[in-house]
């Protein structure tokens, strides 16, 4: 009898003890942080930044340039310790968001275009105007309208990581022979054609994964939204000066998607793959194109069986008969940016400004570019001959298409929301484009009455 | 001494009780209230919230999406309770008779699912309903029924039954554990009775076992009301809520607008609503199973 009583005590003693240590544990987390902070009012101690992104070490070509240069910081800086969480993109995303409603955003991160004002609003990051303008070699050395998508005013919230573009037309050149289309496509009612032709021959005209909603709108229609509206329209509805999503123009955008659905141009499970697997019919030569943006280039380098790889050539959506808009645009910029606590000062801020031109300079941008990526500086001295074929073929489309802008990285997240399950709403039949437009009007209107 | 093991003084509970009590106000209690408290303001996260009052409260009982996702739900509940706690009840009474061989080995198998990860569920169902590769259609195709085969998660009409599916695949072992372990307190001597008697297979299914399980088929129902009602990791991995809205359900259109659609306040607001709607669907249950009984 006793001894079983002393076991019980001791049980009872262990399990009190296991949630004493387990709320000690969450303390200690908390306590560390004054700490630290205290540590670097004096300058020339050890400065600790906390750093949250999206590369993981894939050997992608964002990711290949981005471990360089953080290397050659460390290098440069060894007074300073990166504390680095890698997460991969859509996780990302849901953490970022997490922690900023947390008040608990990290030293240095990655942010989209779309958060930038519900950020900058709550005081969470600040522009970095000075930083820039005390550094003029710095600030010259980003392509032509990098900066657009995180320019609110004159200010700038957003050192950009990329600029490219989100829609191109990845085809196979020897399915579209042998549907009789010898050239690509030089209007929209050509390439309505092509489509029906495709389709006869028994192919999957374009193969296409929304699962993740994004797809439609941002691959297809910011660019076809812009061959009709043009992007003087897009500007206003930005500005909110007057334009309206139930303008006819952008309507008939929304109509030229619906009636690629009703030509069955699409495969017919469009809303339940993602975009990775969407490239799977192209692969086994089941459809003959598929719109993606440049990140695609080296994913279809690596992936591709070579046959299909060496057929693959690139274009963008043709103009469209009576469109208001250029006929050499694409939609495409920087979508994401690094940017750095507004709560930082002195000598950890020095240090976080010292990080974000070590991920803007050439150790960055070189190795990227030279496997097929897109940064956002210009990259003066490169080995040309360690681009790959596709990488080739896109740089010489890239001598004439102009950037626009690309809907979900301009828009509010919650308009984007709206348009997004829209579309597929539009794509399965239960909602016509004008009902759609009437919707994403809707919401646009009720975000500016708040 | 004895007495003081089956009786220990009131410092001592309340010694031994007050950190596990204090968690669960922690983990549970604050954020139920910090929910409540971020109902009644626009808010994006971060410092800056403005105080709305009941506004939030106002749009949700007009919007539209959110009904449409608590029907959905609604479906899914019906859908399980029929699904789950149906299928666990035949097996469980099968479980009792003599003609099936090897019930320990069927029981394992059949709770398997239950403790496989919801994400990892989703994965593999998605899998298996996936058009060019999926063993669904290709089974389908195999033995010539070809006619069935359908877009499973992009065809609307069907979508939310297709993601029934797998949600009471994974419980359906769930609710034989627990109806066998009330199975196993009913005396043996019953069932020999009734056998005596003549009472076999389905009879003896309907006017014994029924009966005297009542009870806990009553708390299944209630725990497949409460489970059915926040289901989300399923239908996250699987569709996330599309084609379109079609498969929304509440927590996901919660998930969507504190997530991304940054509206933290009205996504709290949403979730006090499936609090709410839960507790009423959970009591109105209740009385209905009651009242049959009594």
């Amino acid at each position: 009898m006793k001894n079983s009583r002393f076991i019980k005590r001791v049980l009872a003693i262990l399990v009190v003890f296991g949630l004493v240590l387990s709320l000690a544990a969450c303390k200690k987390k908390t306590a560390e942080q004054p700490q630290q902070s205290s540590q670097n009012k004096n300058i020339e101690e050890k400065i600790t930044l906390t750093f949250t992104h999206m590369f993981t070490n894939d050997g992608s070509a964002i990711s290949d340039g981005f471990y360089n240069a953080l290397n050659e910081y460390k290098k440069a800086h060894p007074n300073v310790t990166i504390k680095q969480e890698a997460l991969s993109h859509d996780t990302y995303e849901t953490k970022i968001k997490t922690l900023a409603a947390g008040g608990e955003l990290p030293d240095v991160f990655v942010i989209k275009g779309s958060m930038v004002d519900p950020f900058y609003n709550n005081g969470q990051i600040a522009p970095l105007n000075d930083a820039l303008d005390s550094d003029m070699a710095w600030k010259n050395s980003f392509v032509e309208g990098a900066f657009d998508d995180f320019k609110r005013g004159d200010k700038i919230l957003g050192i950009p990581i990329q600029v490219q573009p989100t829609s191109l037309i990845f085809y196979n050149r020897e399915i579209f022979k042998e549907a009789g289309i010898n050239e690509f496509p030089k209007d929209w009612n050509e390439f309505k054609d092509a489509v029906k032709k495709l389709r006869a021959k028994g192919y999957i005209p374009i193969t296409a994964g929304n699962k993740g909603k994004w797809l439609v709108e941002s691959c297809i229609l910011s660019t076809l939204g812009d061959r009709f509206t043009g992007t003087d329209w897009f500007v206003s509805i930005r500005d909110r000066k007057g334009a309206k999503f139930t303008d006819p123009e952008f309507v008939n955008a929304l109509r030229a998607i619906d009636e690629l659905v009703k030509m069955k141009a699409f495969n017919s499970d469009i809303n339940s793959l993602d975009n990775n697997q969407q490239r799977t019919l192209y692969y086994n030569k089941k459809a003959a194109m598929f719109f993606e943006g440049g990140w695609a280039i080296s994913l279809v380098t690596n992936e591709a069986p070579k046959d299909v790889l060496d057929a693959t050539e690139l274009a963008i959506i043709p103009p469209v008969p009576g469109g208001k808009g250029l006929p050499n645009t694409v939609s495409g910029g920087a979508g994401w940016a690094f940017q750095i606590n507004a709560n930082l000062d002195g000598s950890k801020k020095n240090a976080a400004i010292e990080l974000l031109k070590a991920l803007s300079s050439e150790a960055y941008s070189r190795p990227m570019l030279e496997k097929g990526g897109f940064p956002a500086t210009k990259v003066t001295n490169y080995d040309e001959s360690k681009l790959s074929t596709l990488a080739k073929k896109y740089q010489q489309l890239a001598k004439n298409i102009k950037y626009v802008p690309v809907y979900d990285v301009q828009l509010s997240p919650g308009v984007i929301e709206v348009m997004n399950s829209g579309l597929q709403d539009m794509i399965i039949g239960t909602l016509t484009p004008e009902k759609l437009a009437q919707k994403i009007q809707q919401e646009y209107e009720r975000e500016a009455s708040k | 001494m004895e007495r003081g093991l089956f009786k220990p003084k009131s410092r001592v509970f309340i010694g031994y009780l007050a950190l596990p009590v204090l968690w669960y106000v922690f983990v549970v209690v604050m954020p139920l209230i910090l929910a409540l408290k971020y109902s009644l303001y626009d808010w994006s996260g971060g410092p800056r919230m403005r105080f709305v009052g009941l506004s939030n409260y106002a749009e949700l009982i007009k919007d539209t999406d959110f009904w449409l996702s608590f029907k959905n739900n609604v479906i899914i509940t019906l859908l399980c309770i029929v699904g789950q706690i149906g299928i666990a009840f035949v097996l469980a009474a099968l479980m009792t008779t003599r003609v099936l061989k090897f019930k320990e080995f069927h029981r394992t198998v059949i709770f398997l699912p239950v403790v496989l990860s919801a994400v990892v569920i989703g994965f593999i169902w998605t899998l298996i309903y996936n058009q060019q590769i999926g063993i669904l259609n290709w089974v389908l195709r195999a033995i010539g029924l070809e006619s069935l085969i359908k877009p499973w998660l992009d065809d609307p009409k069907i979508v939310i039954y297709s993601v029934s599916v797998p949600l009471i695949w994974q419980y359906i072992g769930f609710y034989l554990v627990i109806l066998m372990a009330s199975l196993q307190s009913i005396p043996k001597e019953i069932f020999e009775a009734a056998e005596i008697d003549g009472a076999d297979g389905f009879k003896r299914t309907i006017y014994i076992i029924l009966p005297l399980l009542a009870d806990t088929l009553k708390v299944s129902v209630m725990l497949c009301i409460a489970g059915n009602m926040k289901v989300f990791d399923h239908i996250y991995v699987m569709t996330g809520g599309g084609p379109g809205k079609s498969s929304m359900v509440m927590a996901q259109y919660a998930y969507n607008n504190s997530f991304i659609m940054f509206k933290l306040g009205y996504g709290s607001t949403i979730s006090v609503g499936i609090l709410v709607l839960s507790l009423a669907i959970i009591l109105l249950s209740r009385k209905l199973m009651g009242g049959k009984t009594q």
